[in-house]
């Protein structure tokens, strides 16, 4: 920085770290959805992707909060988040619903787990014909639909908080745009929740894509990159086209509008048309996308001010 | 704090002085007076010298965004930030449409300008880049006090704030009489 010739050096206050938390906190809270609304509400019965979800959220949210946490100036004082309460700043709300989030996805984690590991023991043991008195583990599961249901309030609000956080900061001409140029609409909340919806169903599918029918799924996920595309139209449409040039707008076009969603959604239709599956390519550049969505905003926001 | 441009010679009196009133760490500045580009072609050529630094915003973002209550305002309306309770999460650096706050390299807590309020506003003298300022243009004082020199002197002159479209409502007031912008 040069003090008299003013020659800024075009830092930004949030980095890398914030954006890649922001996408592990989507990530955290699609996963959960997609197996939590499973448990609840499917018919078939659907274990490899309850437990894809359940362990893709806590592994995320918690690997997304550790790098929060290291990001910040003082890692240390994190606990002062807890103590020192701002209920008109949107990441001390953020704060209590990442936690709680946290708390269901262990959980219901730890539940889905125990299941499993129980349903091998009577694998194993029903050879012998023994039949153990009902555990610990298996007491407890009369909590995983409470916990499912509770949870996927908690998903929606961590996946819609990420939005929220950035579009409240007023003084951001990017992050703060409004729907259709509408302010009391925030526009970020609506994108991040489906594209959070759209990255944490296609890890969920990654973990279980094998030997399961997923064709539901997969019409879903189809579903939800339609919407993010009419949704990035419409920001596109809405903002100044300074947000979309230098670096950041190559990332746009290619991480987050080519491999994140037009690409996935027409080899999605090729692979429905071809009967071939396509499902590991589609989901793996469905949550690229995600990703690259994330740094996409957090920075631009802050380089074009 | 009334910045009269015109006055200002660019000289970094006050940048240096902030500096050593506040050990404020190497490469970082609660304030800066950097040259606002050199303009046109000659006869025409205008160069002038901005100071820049918090603008102790009435409605100020930094404060509403702050997850710990660590800035906040004190009893006379300044926007201080209370180093313990910070956590360093640099939301309201996103906030600040000022660039005013940096993180302090060794405390890891968010800093600016503070007026200088413990170690000389509150004990009845001027901030340190004011009363060191070698062109005079920099003026100190309350402006709700209307018999105070300070709102005297804005009564004399047209003044403006930094990006009033923010709505941040900054009470740093800045008179552009003589440049050319
Ligand atoms: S100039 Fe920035 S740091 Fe200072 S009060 Fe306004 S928003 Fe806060
Ligand atoms: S960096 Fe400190 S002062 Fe700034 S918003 Fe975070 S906790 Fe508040
Ligand atoms: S008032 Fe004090 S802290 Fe603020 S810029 Fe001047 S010298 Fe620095």
């Amino acid at each position: 920085m040069d003090v008299i010739w003013g020659v800024s050096d075009n830092h930004v206050a949030w980095g890398q770290l914030i954006a890649i938390y922001l996408f592990l906190a989507g990530v955290a809270g699609g996963a959960f959805l997609t197996a939590s609304l499973t448990e609840l509400f499917s018919k078939k019965q659907q274990p490899k992707v309850i437990q894809s979800g359940a362990y893709i959220a806590v592994v995320s949210i918690i690997v997304g909060l550790g790098l929060l946490v290291l990001d910040l100036g003082r890692p240390l004082s994190f606990w002062k988040l807890l103590l020192n309460v701002n209920m008109g700043s949107v990441m001390s709300i953020g704060v209590f619903i990442v936690s709680g989030f946290t708390a269901l996805s262990v959980v219901y984690a730890y539940l889905i787990w125990s299941a499993a590991a129980a349903q091998k023991k009577i694998q194993m043991t029903s050879a012998n014909t023994v039949v153990a008195a009902p555990s610990f583990g298996q007491k407890v599961q009369a909590f995983r639909k409470p916990v499912a249901a509770l949870g996927v309030l908690f998903s929606l609000a961590t996946a819609t908080y990420t939005g929220f956080l950035l579009s409240d900061v007023t003084t951001n001409n990017f992050w703060n745009t409004g729907l259709f140029g509408i302010d009391a609409i925030p526009f970020l909340p609506i994108l991040f929740l489906v594209s959070a919806s759209s990255a944490g169903l296609a890890a969920t599918l990654i973990g279980a894509f094998r030997g399961t029918d997923l064709t539901t799924y997969k019409k879903i996920d189809m579903v939800l990159i339609i919407m993010e595309i009419v949704l990035i139209a419409i920001l596109y449409l809405s903002v100044k086209p300074i947000f979309f040039s230098g670096s950041m707008g190559t990332l746009f076009w290619l991480g987050v509008v080519s491999v994140g969603l037009i690409v996935p959604l027409l080899l999605s239709i090729y692979g429905i048309l071809k009967h071939k599956n396509v499902l590991l390519p589609v989901c793996g550049m469905v949550v690229l996308g995600g990703l690259s969505l994330r740094y996409f905003v957090v920075y631009t926001g802050q380089l074009f001010r | 704090m009334i910045i009269h441009l015109e006055r200002c010679i660019g000289c970094q009196a006050c940048t240096v002085a902030c500096k050593f009133q506040n050990s404020v760490p190497d490469g970082q500045f609660r304030t800066k007076t950097p040259a606002n580009g050199l303009k046109g072609t000659y006869p025409d050529v205008s160069l002038y010298f901005i100071k820049e630094a918090c603008q102790m915003c009435k409605n100020a973002p930094c404060v509403s965004v702050c997850p710990t209550n660590a800035s906040y305002y004190n009893e006379d309306g300044v926007v201080l930030v209370d180093v313990d309770k910070c956590v360093g999460c640099m939301y309201c650096l996103t906030a600040c449409p000022y660039d005013a706050r940096f993180i302090n390299k060794e405390t890891g807590a968010a800093d600016k300008c503070t007026f200088c309020y413990e170690s000389k506003v509150s004990k009845g003298e001027k901030p340190a880049c004011v009363s060191t300022c070698v062109g005079g243009a920099l003026m100190f004082g309350d402006l709700n006090d209307p018999l105070s020199k300070v709102a005297q002197y804005l009564a004399k002159h047209k003044a403006e704030v930094l990006k009033p479209e923010f709505g941040t409502h900054p009470t740093v007031q800045y008179i552009f009489e003589g440049v050319v912008k």
